[in-house]
């Protein structure tokens, strides 16, 4: 009696183990399960003829701006009130351990439904094909409040695989005095650029020696590992390559004009107006050189970076001690990149936004349409509006320009024009096919980047980069796939 | 009487080999979960081209691509220059230093194994950070303030391909020693001490005591230290992962990071599980040669 007594309450326990453990996988997953009335077929739009059920959206999110994590709650919360059967779950993430996260639980088959992430990644999510197409849930209305331009970045072979939440424009920003000081007109560079010849000349006289020691560097930009393909990538635009593919999906960078940018990198170090250490240089590094008066010019330059110095300077002027040890007063001005080689000015344009993630299970409709729902959330009105306020970004959307109205972000007017000058210059998003995005992605960390720290560190000539990209570029995507 | 005290002793028996097997099944469980499965899982993928939604066999092109790798080839010699670079300096350096510590008394002794251990406890992420600031580039870094007494140029220790490895080695060299200098002081206080005696008897100097007897009776220890400081540095990933990422110019990309990157930034599981199994082919063989040549007369 007894040892079926034992039997029984093991066998129950056992039932019980594996009753917990299914709830906790349907719970907060991504395939829309999580309800039994969140069956297949349940069309997404009939939610005024019958109770919509219950269904929990999960997003991994990171500190997309100063103040964005401290609102989690607020913005659950306004998501649950606007549809009370949906939850949104919202896991936090640091910048640091983003990506890697969000690669090992979309490899392992169970992403979050929404990721926070750059448009470039999604040609290597959908390569593995993990993203979801949301196009047939967004609703005329969603589609037409953003512009035209950021909308089209989270868009390849005709799928929208997400929303995006702003579109930043890379740029660099110079120390006012400084730049006085060196006589540049920086008004006059922010509204008509410069060209290679006039950057060069101009940070040249940025440079202050104290005997054999310099004091101060003409130009700053952080190319420490990784970092170094945000320079490349920000310096080829403005050589009349906007994409790594021409139009007729060619790889460009075997361009002979790809060689003008990388001569051009070597005679920055080389003249003395960039550290010869340029390659060690990280973002945290640069950026404490421009507050401690260690540049004139730093990159690259988000418009927050203006929120960040102006912040420094009221801490110096408070005798506040968390203020950056010996910085200075620095009054953060917007400047362009140069052009090349006659070749018009284009804009390094960032967007970033709310990336739609598939499970290993086939999404349910009716999940899928939360998962839109839940990224035009995010994406637009009063959570897009204080996020590209806190990171003093334009905003894309007419909901968030509408909830933005009259909030004074006390920019520098001259940076605002300048911005948007910049932003003129973003070039529309281009729809490279998914494999040959990849394979770009691939060639630039496997080739590319490694070079480019040899090219800085003095190491290889432009001449041998240039020849190892090609070298590169003919065995990946053959002789005829590249200009 | 007899009959029932056996089978009392039996069911005794039995209730602890029941228990015996309880306490081996726990381990077996352990090692067929965390050990034996990811192994036959890599060995299975790496005949595959990994995708979440469903994998594809490729028969054996991961392993011919491996093979065939400029990359892989580089990050193959880089893992050898760095371990022969770093494991017999880090045995002469821990001997020299148990050497060292072991005439003095017991609470000297306690105090100099806890120094040298400590870089041990210390997490390697927060090593890696003190090492980037000394590694600081620019004029102001610890190391280059150092050079710049002597009237030597700063060099920029991480970011050129010329200093990139030896800065990753000099930093071997001089934080990881902590485990093998316990465990030849431990070595050292097990040799008996009468072939010293004898050897005091005899008028042996201190390198003969050292040649005739130290050095053969710590042959075990020395031999099971080779073997795993060789595995280990093969393994070698998290300094060349936080200082260099591998740069520059792939000049301290080592097997292990370049298998990380393979996975984890290419999403190439099937070629880095083929990299993952080359490799541990690649150890056993050099742990099978070191056995065979230093192993022969070393009893356990």
């Amino acid at each position: 009696m007894k040892r079926k007594t034992k039997f029984a309450s093991t066998v129950l326990a056992l039932m019980l183990s594996v009753g917990a453990l299914s709830a906790c996988s349907s719970n907060g997953g991504n395939n829309g399960n999580a309800d039994p009335s969140n069956a297949p077929g349940t069309n997404p739009t009939a939610s005024s003829e019958a109770p919509a059920a219950k269904d929990t959206i999960t997003a991994l999110l990171p500190p997309v701006s100063p103040k964005y994590q401290e609102n989690f709650e607020q913005m659950a919360a306004d998501f649950n009130k606007l549809y009370p059967n949906l939850t949104l779950k919202i896991e936090p993430a640091s910048w640091e351990d983003m990506t890697q996260k969000l690669d090992t639980q979309v490899n392992a088959g169970s992403p979050p439904d929404l990721a926070f992430t750059n448009s470039e990644s999604i040609a290597k999510y959908a390569d593995l094909g993990m993203m979801m197409d949301i196009s047939p849930y967004l609703t005329p209305e969603m589609i037409g409040d953003f512009d035209e331009i950021p909308y089209g970045y989270m868009t390849k072979e005709g799928k929208q695989y997400g929303l995006p939440a702003y579109l930043a424009v890379h740029s660099i920003g110079g120390n006012k005095q400084f730049l006085e000081e060196a006589g540049i007109d920086y008004k006059k560079v922010q509204q008509s650029g410069w060209t290679y010849d006039e950057f060069r000349e101009a940070i040249k006289k940025g440079v202050v020696k104290e005997g054999d020691a310099t004091k101060r560097y003409g130009f700053v930009f952080a190319t420490a590992g990784v970092a170094s393909k945000d320079y490349l990538g920000i310096l080829v635009k403005g050589a009349g390559m906007p994409y790594p593919f021409t139009e007729d999906n060619k790889y460009a960078y075997t361009d002979e004009k790809y060689l003008t940018v990388l001569k051009a990198i070597r005679e920055l170090i080389d003249d003395g107006s960039m550290p010869k250490e340029l390659g060690s240089i990280d973002a945290g590094k640069r950026w404490n050189m421009f507050l401690t008066g260690q540049t004139m010019i730093t990159g690259k330059g988000l418009a927050v970076f203006e929120n960040s110095a102006n912040t420094n300077n009221k801490k110096l002027e408070a005798n506040d001690g968390s203020a950056v040890a010996d910085s200075i007063k620095a009054e953060y001005i917007v400047l362009p990149m140069p052009s090349f080689a006659g070749q018009p000015a284009v804009s390094h344009a960032v967007v970033d936004g709310y990336v739609a993630f598939r499970g290993k299970k086939e999404p349910t409709e009716e999940h899928a349409a939360n998962v839109a729902k839940a990224a035009y959330f995010l994406a637009s009105g009063q959570v897009a509006a204080t996020t590209n306020t806190d990171l003093f970004l334009s905003h894309i959307t007419d909901s968030a320009r509408k909830a933005a109205e009259g909030v004074d972000t006390g920019r520098n007017s001259d940076n605002i024009a300048a911005d948007e000058a910049l932003l003129k210059q973003a070039p529309p998003a281009r729809d490279i096919p998914t494999e040959l995005a990849a394979d770009a992605i691939k060639l630039e960390n496997e080739v590319i980047i490694p070079k480019l720290q040899a090219l800085l560190a003095g190491e290889i000539t432009p001449e041998e980069m240039f020849e190892a990209v090609k070298k590169a570029a003919v065995e990946k995507f053959g002789a005829d796939g590249v200009v | 009487m007899a009959q029932g005290t056996t089978k009392i002793r039996n069911r005794l028996n039995r209730g602890d080999s029941a228990w015996a097997y309880a306490f081996i099944a726990v381990a077996l469980i352990g090692y067929a979960l965390f050990t034996a499965y990811p192994v036959i899982s890599a060995f299975i993928i790496s005949f595959q081209e990994y995708k979440p939604l469903g994998s594809e066999y490729i028969g054996f092109d991961n392993y011919a691509e491996t093979f065939t790798s400029e990359l892989f080839g580089k990050a193959v010699w880089n893992t050898i220059v760095y371990t022969v670079l770093t494991v017999p300096v880090a045995l002469v350096l821990s001997f020299a230093v148990a050497i060292m510590i072991m005439p003095l008394k017991k609470w000297a002794q306690t105090t100099f194994k806890a120094i040298y251990y400590l870089p041990a406890v210390a997490s390697g992420v927060a090593l890696s950070v003190v090492w980037l600031w000394i590694y600081d580039p620019l004029p102001g870094g610890v190391l280059n303030q150092i050079l710049a007494l002597f009237g030597i140029d700063n060099q920029n220790w991480l970011g050129s391909s010329s200093t990139s490895m030896f800065s990753l080695v000099f930093m071997s060299w001089l934080s990881s020693h902590g485990t093998s200098i316990i465990i030849y002081v431990a070595a050292l206080l097990g040799i008996d001490e009468s072939y010293y005696e004898a050897a005091d008897i005899d008028g042996a100097s201190f390198w003969q005591k050292m040649w005739h007897i130290v050095l053969p009776c710590l042959k075990p220890t020395t031999l099971f230290l080779l073997v795993t400081g060789v595995i280990g540095s093969f393994q070698v990933f998290q300094n060349a992962y936080l200082m260099t990422g591998g740069g520059p110019d792939h000049s301290t990309t080592m097997v292990g990071l370049l298998i990380f990157d393979t996975a984890f930034k290419y999403f190439e599981f099937g070629k880095a599980a083929a990299q993952s199994l080359v490799l541990a082919l690649m150890i056993g063989i050099i742990a099978l040669i070191q056995f065979k040549f230093l192993g022969k007369d070393v009893e356990y």
